[in-house]
């Protein structure tokens, strides 16, 4: 990288202009990937992203351009086209200096120091190790695909205020796919991973991965059609922390409360959930998937409460929106790539354990669904409402587990369903690390985390009408 | 800076000096324009022009892929090396490969895919329009009190590809876009809603003023929503929801899903599985298409393809390597590495939506769902979902809180009316239809 302090400081006072401050993220990203079909390596990639974007704020207007013409000349057209937002303010006198070299961010990540750049013979056998564990755990197992990615993003940010950071990031996946032939076609897929390099696979196997993923499909395919209606539901632990980042996450990240359009807007200090209800966000969970060391902005990543036994306690900030809240940011400036503008993100959400036991949660239930783990979700921020699909689901009858149920989403309200939290079990833990956000149309990878939870009434989308 | 059509050749040229049999490079270089505003102020302007590159390496049956922005010469070499590299791990496959023969490069005449007043729109312009679509949401109604803003925005692309058989072709491409989300305020709750409008360029774009009333009466229409009663009944889809099946359908039409046994219409080619008033298209070639394009992503030229003919399922949409795995040609549906549409569309019919909701006695219309669909293999369909709830034909009141769920296969079966709303405003469009049997679940 031969953009030194002096280049940066030409940057920021370009883009600066008449603005009040500016930024600029150079990034690095060298990613590889091996994909495997039926039973062979059937695609390679690699993939680099590498650019510039400068940024200038000026009040509550932002300016922005990106290049990947890494040359000083374009460098400095893009930054005057930054500052072209900022073209009525008044001009200033003083001036950037940034001075020696970046400072390294704290550690934060368990290894993979490596550039993505292990042999390609250590993909290619993770992912037949995979494909042998599937098919030999189960025999309706029909298809197996399998991926493994390796990435390190290398960033440069520096700021008008003379902040000048770099970090490193790892980030491995590996996922496996299954379909089991049944009664009917079930699915499968399990993920794991995290910000660490490709050794992290030594401890958490591909055939531990496989396994999962088979038994998902293996149960799949004598599912059952779900029901529809109003029933109690039991989240089991891990992925069931999907719920936190759609139904309550989102509405608590800055911009969305700066402009007053989440529902959670101007709460803070109000009681919003159920008191058995805490929830965090951490930038600061070693490993995990949604961990940094610094933001996209330079900020440290931060543990931060955002709700505690049922009140809301605070919002997840970039610079931006917390400049303009009069807050500080919590390091939750984050961006897909050098050519879109940083937005608060979630990084690691979590609900911290509470008392009962599993047993106890789901002996509780005469008649419900258990949710054991979802495939995804989404949420309107305005009002709250949700959807979470599932991939693993059964009913629950007479305080057990019986049925597995296939095709069902969950639907409500964010708000509602956090006040209808009426028991939190004390297994709490942090998902399979392959879940990824999107948010106006910016993809970054994060971690969720659940105990068990007992929801007294939810809104199912199944198709049979009992 | 070098010319597109030269970034790739270069690339070719160096993979197959690493040793590729062969290879083929696309190269983008797009300027974007973007703004968004909020109230009375402009609150974010981009500006930029971006270049990508990227590039399929053969290795006999072998293939490996990679996408870079790095296109300095010494860069892409190193990258082109790589990939090369990578492809030595991968299992030769007999379908892999380029097209078997390098087609002519179409000139894009008629395709209309490029409009002169995208660039010749000025900046102040544009940034009006965006203003003008937050006062007029503002100006609607007195409920509406916020916004997720409006958005504007334009695109001017040259593209390029070159392959190892000898193929070149280049073409230039624009769209526009411009789009409002209005936020009613009722009582505790915010009703936030959605409404725009993209073309190839801003002469066909919907006026500010019509996206903006568009948009807000859908705010201020969702006043009140309550849950709907758990029921069988018919659904009316409004077209921008009515797209959104489409494209769970064209998921299923995918060749490369067909031939990974992920889809559920994998064993019905030739078969009735939809209504007689399911026809399905996909038409690279439409003109002012969002999808048009002169040739696809592997330098096949693009065509119109009739997909379901009155509900008989006649063919799937294939690129080459799917088209020989299955002993088919392609397409030309070869998109970023897979497969995708080009102007995938349901064929209208002649009522309006009105229409459609006067022949419904009890059900309801959607007009947007919240959620996405994992079950390809079986085709099982559950979506948070918004809407009307239609009684003796009118709109009764608005429901939001439920999901609508069925199977595709059957949505498919029971499109009963379709509509004569199509408008392209996206590479997957649709009228407004309706299917005649679905589970609504609510309270």
């Amino acid at each position: 990288m031969h953009l030194d302090a002096a280049a940066f400081s030409q940057i920021l006072n370009r883009a600066l202009g008449a603005g009040e401050y500016a930024d600029a993220f150079y990034e690095r990203r060298l990613a590889r990937t091996f994909r495997l079909q039926e039973g062979k390596i059937h695609e390679a990639g690699v993939s680099l992203v590498c650019g510039v974007g400068i940024r200038t704020i000026s009040g509550e207007r932002a300016g922005y351009a990106y290049t990947d013409d890494l040359s000083l000349e374009t460098l400095l057209r893009t930054a005057r086209v930054s500052a072209l937002i900022a073209r009525d303010g008044a001009a200033r006198v003083d001036s950037v200096e940034l001075l020696g070299e970046a400072a390294e961010a704290p550690p934060m990540y368990e290894t993979g120091t490596q550039d993505a750049g292990a042999e390609s013979a250590t993909y290619v056998d993770l992912l037949a190790r995979a494909d042998v564990a599937a098919r030999a755990s189960d025999p309706r197992i029909r298809t197996v695909n399998a991926f493994v990615s390796d990435e390190t993003q290398e960033v440069v940010i520096a700021t008008s205020e003379g902040l000048f950071v770099r970090d490193r990031r790892p980030l491995v996946a590996l996922g496996v796919q299954c379909v089991a032939q049944g009664s009917v076609r079930g699915n499968g897929f399990q993920g794991d991973g995290g910000r660490a390099g490709i050794d992290f696979f030594a401890t958490r196997t591909p055939e531990e991965i496989a396994r999962e993923a088979a038994r998902i499909a293996g149960v799949n395919c004598e599912a059952r059609e779900a029901p529809a209606g109003e029933f109690e539901v039991v989240v089991g632990a891990g992925s069931g922390g999907v719920l936190l980042h759609e139904a309550v996450g989102h509405g608590l990240e800055g911009d969305f409360n700066r402009h007053g359009t989440s529902l959670y807007s101007g709460r803070v200090g109000e009681r919003v959930a159920s008191e058995l209800v805490s929830i965090y966000d951490d930038g600061n969970l070693p490993g995990e998937r949604g961990s940094l060391a610094v933001d996209d902005e330079g900020t440290p990543g931060q543990h931060k409460v955002l709700v505690e036994r049922g009140v809301l306690r605070g919002y997840m900030q970039d610079r931006l929106n917390a400049g303009l809240m009069g807050v500080t940011s919590t390091g939750s400036g984050r961006r897909q790539s050098f050519r879109v503008l940083p937005q608060p993100r979630m990084c690691n959400t979590y609900m911290p354990p509470g008392e009962s036991t599993y047993d106890e949660i789901v002996g509780s239930v005469k008649k419900g669904i258990f949710a054991a783990s979802f495939a995804g979700g989404q949420v309107e921020i305005s009002k709250g409402d949700f959807v979470f699909m599932l991939a693993e689901g059964y009913l629950i009858e007479d305080g057990k587990l019986t049925t597995p149920i296939r095709g069902a989403s969950l639907t409500g309200n964010g708000p509602e369903i956090m006040n209808r939290v009426t028991m939190v079990g004390n297994d709490a833990r942090l998902a399979g690390r392959y879940y990824t956000c999107g948010k106006g149309g910016q993809y970054v990878p994060v971690g969720v985390g659940m105990p068990t939870v007992k929801l007294s009434r939810v809104t199912v989308g199944g198709s049979a009408v009992a | 800076m070098p010319e597109p059509l030269e970034l790739a050749e270069f690339a070719v040229a160096e993979a197959l000096a690493a040793g590729a049999s062969q290879a083929e490079a696309t190269c983008t270089i797009a300027e974007r324009f973007g703004a968004e505003a909020r109230g009375p102020r402009i609150e974010k302007l981009e500006q930029s022009t971006g270049r990508a590159l990227s590039v399929r390496v053969f290795v006999g049956g072998a293939k490996a892929s990679l996408g870079t922005s790095d296109l300095t010469r010494e860069g892409l070499r190193a990258c082109v090396r790589q990939v090369v590299d990578a492809a030595r791990f991968v299992a030769d496959d007999p379908h892999a490969g380029l097209p078997d023969s390098a087609a002519a490069a179409d000139a894009d005449d008629g395709l209309q895919i490029y409009a002169e007043d995208v660039a010749r729109r000025a900046a102040e312009d544009k940034l009006e329009d965006a203003l003008s679509l937050e006062a007029d949401v503002r100006a609607y109604d007195a409920r509406i009190v916020n916004s997720s803003g409006a958005h504007v925005g334009d695109t001017l692309a040259r593209i390029a590809l070159a392959n190892s058989l000898g193929f070149r072709g280049t073409y230039r491409a624009s769209s526009a876009h411009r789009s409002v989300g209005p936020i009613a305020q009722d009582g505790a709750n915010k009703r936030v809603a959605g409404y725009g409008s993209a073309a190839r360029g801003y002469a066909a774009l919907e006026s500010t003023q019509s996206v903006a009333t568009t948009a807000a009466a859908r705010a201020v229409g969702m006043c009140g929503a309550r849950k709907p009663q758990t029921m069988r009944c018919p659904v009316i889809f409004e077209r921008d929801v009515a797209a959104h099946v489409l494209s769970d359908i064209f998921s299923a039409l995918n060749a490369a899903n067909v031939a990974a046994g992920n889809s559920f219409l994998a064993d019905k080619l030739g078969q009735t599985v939809g209504s007689p008033l399911a026809t399905l298209i996909d038409d690279g070639r439409l003109p002012g298409g969002l999808g048009t394009s002169p040739f696809d992503a592997e330098g096949v030229p693009t065509r119109r393809t009739v997909v379901l003919e009155a509900g008989t399922l006649r063919t799937f949409l294939y690129d080459t390597y799917n088209g020989r795995r299955l002993g088919a040609a392609s397409t030309g549906n070869a998109s970023g590495g897979g497969i995708g549409p080009n102007n995938f569309f349901l064929e209208p019919g002649s009522d309006s939506l009105e229409e459609l909701i006067a022949a419904t006695r009890r059900g309801v219309l959607i007009y947007d769902t919240i959620g996405f669909s994992t079950e390809s293999v079986t085709g099982t369909y559950s979506r948070g979902a918004r809407g009307f709830a239609i009684e003796n034909g009118e709109r009764a009141y608005p429901i939001d809180e439920f999901t609508i769920a069925g199977n595709l296969l059957e949505m498919l079966a029971g499109i009963d009316r379709v509509a004569g709303d199509l408008v392209f405003d996206s590479s997957i469009a649709s009228p407004s239809f309706r299917v005649a049997e679905m589970t609504v679940s609510g309270s």
